[in-house]
């Protein structure tokens, strides 16, 4: 119960910091909304091109927007000494990191995928594929916070590492990638919400869920000296 | 902090052969250290000494590269977890720019396990109550330690590690943070301090990190 409560704490405290002055957390939904925008004129208004290539651009364009808010993940707290403290919290560490992650992902993540049916409009996904489309994503998106979140770690004391954790990160982001993207064709050539490729994106989450914050836990650790 | 009967902690801390090392540098070479209940000790030495290190040796943030830290109960029994018993005061303040200072203050109590009314009268003894709705950012730096020392009360830990803890201090704010020393060592706590200056209204014990050229002995 107080572990519960610690949790929340974590989690809203992410959300406000986010949202609060300064904090970021329109930068990946602005990102988003940008690059799609942009497709039109980058890929020809043409609906049949367009249309076909859609789907697979709303993930490339999740992908690298899901990157913007990672370099600031533990940075902050490791500079300004926040860190330290939540290591001397009764909470254990993994948990506070995944509290992190989950609180991120609500403050980045949701306003992007608030915009995601309009972006899906812009690039001509058929109207009746947007809702499970865009519920796919939602579910690739916390994959993608949380794998993004063990190279944020790693990252986290390098000044200006937004690049490093690019690099890092984009490997590791690929199965999902796949999965996610095969999933996004399944439904446009008229197969169920939940096809095999999203199934195994499921699974991926789940692992994620489970090991990304002992892995980010541990990376975050080795700052700390 | 709360009527009736204070609570008393009964930690002990044990440092024995204690050798710190930053890269190939030396800093800290055999040390050893006792404290009891109710010690407050002060670690002086020049800059570059390892005084900072040491505390957060003894937090459990820095690897020592020989020797051993113990904390232990008053049975006897060994603290696993560092957190469990004390609270470290570094010379960052962990005060974010953008938040109040009441909700950061609300989220360490949250993080610990305080009651959430403890905070306001936490806040008020540090005397911050004016600030208590400024976003962290517009804080002076006395006011952040302040803040830091706030957090100390709270968490309420029998051991209290403090970097530098006075240095931005003004004279109100000395005194009250020597009274608060003075209490805390009365409620059995141990309290040590990396200092140039001495402590404000307590005697402390002095352990003197030397100054230390490569491989020099302290």
């Amino acid at each position: 119960m107080n572990l519960m409560h610690a949790c929340l704490a974590i989690i809203g405290r992410e959300v406000r910091l986010g949202w609060g002055a300064g904090g970021g957390a329109l930068l990946s939904a602005s990102f988003f909304a940008g690059s799609v925008m942009v497709a039109p004129f980058a890929l020809g208004p043409a609906p049949d091109t367009l249309g076909k290539i859609g789907p697979g651009y709303l993930w490339l364009a999740l992908t690298l927007a899901s990157l913007v808010s990672l370099e600031r993940l533990f940075q902050a707290d490791l500079e300004d000494g926040t860190l330290d403290q939540m290591l001397l919290s009764p909470v254990p560490h993994s948990l506070q990191v995944l509290s992190k992650i989950l609180g991120q992902w609500l403050a980045a993540a949701l306003p992007l995928l608030a915009v995601s049916p309009i972006a899906a409009l812009l690039v001509r996904v058929e109207p009746a594929m947007i809702l499970p489309l865009c519920l796919q994503l939602s579910v690739g998106s916390l994959g993608l916070f949380l794998i993004g979140a063990i190279g944020a770690a790693l990252g986290a004391s390098v000044r200006r590492g937004g690049l490093l954790v690019a690099l890092v990160v984009l490997p590791l982001y690929a199965p999902s990638v796949i999965f996610g993207a095969s999933a996004a064709a399944a439904l446009a050539t008229g197969g169920d919400f939940l096809s095999q490729p999203f199934l195994f994106l499921c699974a991926l989450v789940l692992a994620a869920l489970a090991f990304a914050p002992v892995a980010a836990a541990a990376a975050v650790r080795l700052h700390v000296d | 902090m709360t009527a009736g009967r204070p609570q008393l902690h009964d930690v002990r801390l044990q440092i024995k052969g204690l050798v710190l090392q930053r890269g190939f540098r030396r800093l800290v070479t055999d040390i050893d250290l006792n404290c009891e209940p109710g010690d407050i000790i002060a670690l002086q030495g020049p800059n570059g000494s390892g005084k900072t290190t040491l505390l957060r040796a003894i937090a459990g943030f820095h690897t020592p590269a020989a020797g051993r830290i113990t904390l232990s109960r008053a049975k006897g029994e060994e603290v696993e977890e560092p957190g469990e018993v004390l609270s470290f005061l570094g010379h960052q303040d962990p005060i974010k720019a953008g938040e109040k200072l009441i909700d950061q203050l609300r989220f360490w109590a949250d993080l610990c396990g305080a009651r959430r009314p403890l905070v306001s009268e936490t806040l008020a003894r540090v005397d911050l109550e004016k600030q208590a709705g400024l976003p962290g950012g517009v804080l002076s730096a006395g006011q952040r330690k302040r803040a830091a020392l706030a957090r100390l009360l709270l968490e309420n830990r029998a051991i209290w590690l403090l970097d530098e803890p006075a240095s931005p201090l003004d004279q109100e704010g000395r005194a009250l943070f020597g009274q608060l020393l003075e209490q805390h060592a009365r409620r059995g706590g141990i309290v040590l301090a990396a200092v140039h200056d001495p402590l404000p209204g307590v005697t402390a014990r002095i352990l003197k990190l030397g100054s230390m050229e490569a491989g020099g002995a302290v």
